[in-house]
């Protein structure tokens, strides 16, 4: 008594109705807002003018110039600036974790579970908190420059509040654990007897690493760096708190055109640009991807 | 061959490899401590097909291991001709394993996993090429070079596992359970073709196997191991008409077993009486009267035929009668009350008399169908 095969279709397409319905209006009107935003002119005290004004994208860009609103490379070189820093972010979170997840899928079964728990044990304190945190730590008589005070190294005691290292410390802080699980995942799939099998025939320990190691645990790598590199481009909490004015990101920017400058449109303008490198990037990803996998030649 | 060690005997002359007094040792996650090998005395001989029997966790796996080089001995020493391998890393051991569960390279193709060891050892590429393709001939794997390991079946992929390592010509093959993972007949195609693929490649094969009938059929030698310990060494036919003692006798084949006192001794014979009061008589010269005896007897050294010989009869009734297909397994109590297994050939179409449970029956034997074993003192 099989059930024909048009009710099953009908029966799926109303099971999913609701949530695409609901992702697509929770997804899709803000982001047609935002795109509509960026090409109207700013109010006067905030929201928009409802007409077509197409220089918000040449502030930017250095396209025609309007005589309102006029080229600044400033904003190009904040997200040039942001680019690097997210993509030193994404390096260091992966210099880290890589080895650390080689270590966690070698403990015994509760020790692993317990560490998996302490990695994303951070999650469970609010984000201001935890950067707040490193202010105290950072700042010119914080924690870390009195201990080494307290050391008798004052000589090395930097100053690292607002600058970008402290962003990028802030920014590795953050996103740590979202590097460390998809890494993990993968390192764990590695199956030991491949490793075995690779020394067996031959193969030092660096070029098993090369020739086994990385090429099955590139997709982990490739996964962490990009829900790292994400969050790092867009980030305001971080670089508002550590990098104050001296280090502007992209997202404090935006943050401040929609709230102290009051120019929703620049904003707005802001944020898709954002949102096209972030595509960019992601496609030329899933085209390594995609080209990677078919054939690993070595 | 220059590492010809001087010593007494022929058979040390040719052997590859030497292990002597290997120890090694586990923790239990119980806080235990388990001894995986107990001193464990063995030499791999030049060119010969040796097997490694035992049942699951006798330590032949961690021996194997420790061979490869993935696992350290806690005492003890491995030499190959002179050269002990300790210390030695699994990657510049002249040895490649077969792993039981294959271990294929999931990102390459079958062609680039059989020529792993000729890249990472820099052959040139021509003579990689001809190598890998001469691998996959010799296995029968020809044409499938482009294909990836998911998309082989398991008894190809233990083939991909078989050239991957044979490609290399190691000094010593080890394969560790290799065709655990195959349906029956494929097992059985693979154990005489692994036998003729020994001889044709001329390498020395060392293989840990838990199926006994695998030894008999493969091996030149076999070394049987029980609880990190070898009980026995020695050609098939020689382990299972003459065990060194009652857990060898029972590991292989199907056997009686019985305990007994030796009564009376007869220059290369003895009287033997066992403890429910069956009295037999056996080759067995080295005992004397008094001796604690285990008694094997195989089934098929027991005939039910009432026309065979004038030799020495016991006396039982049928219990049960198994078909088996070649074979009838036929459960014999005696008169002293010792359970008998007796076999008969089966032949279609003819009806054999008597054998119904509860029939009396006379079982008669050869004396020299059975062999007495060192037995616990009482």
């Amino acid at each position: 008594m099989r059930p024909a095969r048009r009710p099953v279709r009908w029966r799926l397409v109303g099971l999913l109705a609701p949530a695409t319905l609901l992702l697509a209006g929770l997804f899709l009107v803000p982001l047609g807002i935002m795109a509509t935003y960026s090409f109207l002119s700013p109010g006067l005290y905030g929201g928009v003018e409802w007409e077509f004004y197409p220089f918000n994208y040449g502030r930017v860009l250095g396209a025609p110039l309007g005589d309102v609103e006029e080229f600044d490379p400033v904003y190009a070189a904040i997200l040039l600036r942001s680019l690097r820093l997210a993509t030193i972010t994404a390096a260091v979170c992966l210099v880290v974790c890589y080895p650390a997840a080689f270590w966690v899928s070698r403990l015994p079964a509760p020790r692993k579970n317990l560490f998996l728990f302490l990695v994303t044990l951070p999650f469970f304190a609010n984000l201001i908190i935890r950067v707040y945190a490193w202010m105290l730590i950072l700042r010119p008589t914080g924690f870390l420059n009195t201990a080494l005070d307290t050391l008798g190294l004052a000589a090395f005691a930097p100053d690292l509040m607002f600058t970008e290292a402290a962003v990028i410390i802030g920014l590795v802080y953050v996103l740590l654990p979202f590097m460390f699980l998809p890494l993990y995942a993968a390192v764990e799939k590695l199956d030991p007897a491949l490793l075995q099998a690779s020394a067996d025939l031959g193969a030092t320990p660096w070029r098993t690493f090369v020739r086994v190691v990385l090429p099955l645990t590139a997709p982990g790598i490739l996964g962490g760096c990009v829900i790292v590199f994400i969050p790092a481009f867009g980030n305001f909490v971080v670089p508002a708190l550590l990098g104050g004015a001296k280090v502007m990101l992209v997202g404090n920017t935006i943050e401040q055109q929609f709230l102290a400058a009051r120019n929703w449109p620049f904003g707005a303008a802001l944020a898709m640009l954002v949102l096209a490198s972030i595509l960019v990037f992601m496609l030329a990803v899933a085209l390594r991807a995609g080209r990677a996998n078919p054939s690993v030649r070595s | 061959m220059k590492s010809t060690v001087a010593s007494i005997g022929h058979a040390r002359l040719d052997a590859l490899l030497h292990i002597h007094g290997a120890h090694r040792r586990f923790a239990t996650p119980e806080g235990g401590i388990v001894s995986a090998l107990g001193g464990v005395d063995l030499e791999v001989r030049t060119n010969e097909f040796l097997t490694l029997l035992g049942p699951s966790g006798c330590g032949k796996t961690t021996l194997l291991r420790a061979i490869a080089g993935f696992e350290e001995l806690d005492d003890g020493e491995i030499l190959l001709g002179e050269q002990p391998l300790s210390g030695v890393p699994a990657y510049r051991r002249p040895f490649n394993t077969v792993f039981q569960s294959y271990a294929l390279f999931p990102h390459l193709s079958v062609a680039d996993n059989v020529g792993y060891g000729l890249d990472v050892g820099g052959t040139p590429r021509a003579e990689r090429n001809a190598r890998v393709a001469e691998a996959l001939a010799l296995v029968g794997l020809a044409g499938l070079e482009r294909r990836k390991p998911k998309q082989l079946s398991g008894g190809q992929q233990q083939r991909v596992a078989l050239a991957r390592a044979l490609v290399n010509r190691p000094r010593l093959l080890l394969l560790d359970e290799p065709l655990s993972a195959l349906d029956r007949h494929l097992r059985q195609a693979m154990q005489v073709e692994l036998k003729a693929l020994q001889h044709r490649v001329g390498i020395t094969f060392l293989v840990v196997t838990h199926d006994q009938e695998e030894a008999l059929v493969m091996s030149d030698r076999i070394a049987v191991m029980q609880s990190g310990r070898l009980q026995q060494v020695g050609p098939p036919g020689e382990i299972y008409d003459r065990p060194a003692n009652r857990f060898v006798a029972a590991f292989i084949g199907n056997s009686n077993l019985l305990v007994g006192t030796v009564t009376a001794h007869r220059g290369d014979s003895v009287d033997i009486e066992t403890v429910s009061g069956l009295r037999m008589h056996a080759p067995g010269g080295r005992f004397a009267k008094g001796d604690r005896v285990e008694v094997m007897v195989r089934p098929e050294q027991l005939s039910l035929d009432p026309a065979a010989g004038d030799g020495p009869t016991i006396d039982g009734v049928v219990e049960t009668v198994v078909f088996v297909g070649a074979d009838r397994h036929v459960q014999i109590r005696t008169r002293t009350g010792d359970a008998l297994t007796a076999l008969q050939r089966h032949v279609a179409g003819a009806r054999e008399p008597g054998l119904e449970p509860g029939a009396a029956v006379r079982v008669s034997y050869r004396p020299e169908g059975i062999h007495l074993m060192q037995g616990e003192p009482a």
